[in-house]
């Protein structure tokens, strides 16, 4: 028996490169042998996409896609499909989890210069991946069809009115009528189904392959290439597998058990996953007492209030977006990471990391005068953090990188 | 370790996470759901009571289905799940004997003319304990007091100006807003005295009181069929929500053994490379 088996898979591999692949990406793939937690959550990134995948197809099974109906099919989905609760809560509680690693992945980025030369392009198919998540995200929140999604997607809808000439043809181009409605629900489904899924699934393929290629960084910034065995191995690397996917198999349990206590206790999120006036079914006569985004975009959001113009308010949170892209030009230190780098990156990070956060905080609120003074402030240093990032990590002074991980 | 950081990275993830909930916290405190009642009163479901929920749907059904459909609940589903035999269930509480048991509780009132009755058409209140909140219902429906300058007589503390007359009104009493003389609060938070050690009294307004034998229950009667009338409306609102919790607990359990094992097997294959 065994031995056919062995034919079998002979002659597949002969025209399939199943071990080659296997060894070079997993078995012989060598990875930095000393990384920290914060190089978890790129693995944790995956294990999420996968559960909005598989949760995403066995919801679109149930889910009715018309004005009429997709409102009331969720509701089906939650009471009458066995075990439909458990589907769509792991579809929403994965949603708010999955930008909320993707948001620690990237500020590892930061941390530890994983954007420096040669990861360029990993950085920037990661950049693009985030991208690709917030209207994925975004046309995923309008599927309900509760208040929220309504009047969320009016308020993003406009902001392609604000800009000059095309605005208001545009507008009407991405929304299909003139003002939200079943055709709006059902394109939007399309696109957060199929053609979205497509261009992320792409993407993270193209992020890997990039970072196979240019290897995997350390927080210490050591170039683990330097020193290598007779074979040509990285002396400071141990292979992926079953290393590294042992290390992230802790990850994903630990992430896991937060993942369940979310869903089955806090499904909510105390209002930030899943809104409450989410849970009243679109109506474009009443507007709800105030519009907030869900939590991951309220910073960008704060930034959009910030400035008084919309299609100032529009630039500027298109550019708060858009620099992430430059950042691997915009750092112009010789060492990687923030152990090794001077006080100045030091404060810069802090700040930016503070008025990150600040401006996620002040989107979930009302708008007061206190409030606005703030996130004027906060949105100068998150630019300021980038901006004068040539200037900062050019002119200060650096410690000894060592040679060895 | 599983976390080889330095203790300046832990120390930079754990002020990430605290920055987090302290921004989740600062607005839970913002402005009041409950207008000129001030802090909603504070309600604590109990999905496993089933008497209070029988009682609850019995109270729904008999006060409210009348101009309040639950249109996403089936009417089996809620006799079962609430273990009333479905043979009681349809004799006693499903008024229109032409129902079945997998119907949907659609209401009885056709929403055009309810709407020229009353203003509004009532809304469906399937989902109103994930919208409003229970402690909202909870206040809401106690916080009727009689005002004459209204269309039915009364007002209410919680929803200013609204549109629904008190049904309950038998069953409470009338309820008016009366002043009381009560104590100034010292900065210290006691009771504000004068020299002679006299604790100073203050007139404020604004309080509910329920004029003696007016209605058919007493103060904490009703607030118990209230109480069962909330809890019914959370479990109609998340049917699933008993379940989900009592599931919880085995599935974070599971994923903590997950943890515990991949954590050896972890520390088994790392002793490979790390003994130097």
């Amino acid at each position: 028996m065994s031995a056919i088996a062995g034919k079998f898979f002979n002659w597949v591999n002969d025209r399939l490169p199943i071990v080659n692949t296997f060894e070079r990406h997993l078995s012989k793939h060598p990875v930095p042998s000393k990384v920290n937690f914060w190089y978890l959550f790129g693995a944790l990134a995956a294990v999420t996409l996968i559960i909005q995948i598989v949760t995403g197809i066995w919801l679109i099974m149930p889910y009715s896609n018309t004005e009429e109906q997709a409102f009331s099919s969720i509701e089906y989905i939650m009471r009458d499909v066995d075990y439909g609760w458990v589907i769509r809560y792991m579809h929403t509680t994965g949603a708010s989890l999955f930008f909320a690693v993707v948001y620690l992945h990237m500020f590892r980025g930061l941390l530890y210069g994983s954007y420096q030369k040669p990861k360029e392009l990993v950085w920037i198919f990661g950049c693009t991946i985030y991208l690709a998540m917030m209207a994925e995200g975004f046309l995923g929140y309008v599927l309900p069809y509760g208040q929220m999604s309504y009047w969320g997607a009016q308020v993003i809808i406009s902001l392609f009115g604000a800009i000059p000439y095309i605005g208001e043809s545009l507008e009407l181009w991405v929304r299909g009528d003139y003002y939200i409605s079943g055709i709006t629900v059902s394109r939007f489904f399309a696109l957060h189904v199929v053609a979205l899924p497509l261009v992320l699934i792409a993407l993270v393929f193209l992020h890997l392959v990039a970072l196979h290629e240019v290897g995997a960084g350390n927080p210490e910034g050591v170039d683990i290439e330097k020193y290598l065995d007779e074979d040509g191995v990285p002396l400071d690397s141990v292979p992926f597998f079953p290393y590294k996917v042992l290390n992230a198999l802790v990850a994903i349990g630990v992430f896991m058990t937060v993942f369940s206590i979310i869903m089955f206790f806090f499904p909510e999120g105390g209002g930030y996953f899943i809104e409450m006036a989410n849970f009243q079914e679109a109506n474009p006569l009443v507007t709800p007492d105030h519009i907030a985004p869900v939590w991951y975009y309220a910073p960008f959001y704060t930034m959009l209030r910030a400035i008084p113009d919309p299609l100032g308010g529009l630039i500027v949170m298109a550019a708060a977006v858009a620099i992430f892209f430059v950042v691997p030009w915009l750092d112009r230190s010789k060492v990687a990471s923030i152990r090794y780098k001077g006080i100045f990156s030091k404060i810069a990070i802090t700040m930016f990391g503070v008025s990150f956060l600040t401006l996620g905080y002040l989107g979930t609120v009302g708008v007061t005068e206190v409030r606005k003074t703030m996130s004027v402030i906060c949105t100068v240093i998150y630019f300021a953090f980038f901006l004068l990032m040539p200037i900062y990590t050019k002119y200060e002074k650096t410690g000894v990188v060592p040679e060895r991980l | 370790m599983i976390l080889e950081g330095t203790f300046k990275d832990k120390f930079l993830l754990l002020t990430f996470i605290i920055l987090f909930s302290y921004s989740a916290t600062a607005l839970s405190a913002e402005g009041g759901p409950c207008k000129d009642y001030g802090e909603c009163d504070e309600f604590k479901y109990s999905l496993n009571d089933f008497e209070s929920l029988q009682r609850g749907a019995s109270t729904y059904i008999n006060y409210c289905y009348g101009c309040h459909s639950l249109k996403y609940s089936r009417w089996g589903r809620v006799a079962s799940d609430l273990k009333i035999p479905e043979d009681i269930f349809f004799e006693n509480l499903v008024f229109d004997k032409s129902i079945k048991s997998g119907d949907l509780m659609i209401g009885a009132m056709p929403s055009e003319e309810s709407a020229n009755w009353f203003g509004v058409t009532p809304p469906d209140l399937t989902l109103v304990s994930r919208y409003k909140g229970d402690d909202w219902i909870y206040s809401y429906l106690r916080a009727y007091y009689e005002d004459s300058s209204k269309q039915y007589g009364v007002n209410n503390l919680v929803y200013p100006g609204t549109a629904m007359p008190n049904v309950l009104l038998e069953l409470q009493g009338n309820q008016r807003l009366v002043c009381k003389n009560i104590p100034v609060v010292a900065p210290n938070g006691g009771e504000k005295r004068d020299t002679n050690g006299n604790t100073i009294m203050q007139e404020k307004c604004g309080f509910l009181e329920v004029e003696n034998g007016t209605g058919k229950l007493t103060k904490e009667e009703f607030d118990s069929l209230i109480y069962d009338l909330t809890n019914f409306l959370v479990y109609v609102g998340e049917p699933i929500k008993a379940t989900r919790e009592r599931i919880g607990w085995y599935v974070v359990f599971y994923f903590l053994i997950f943890t515990a094992l991949s954590l050896l097997l972890y520390r088994e294959f790392h002793k490979d490379y790390n003994k130097n």
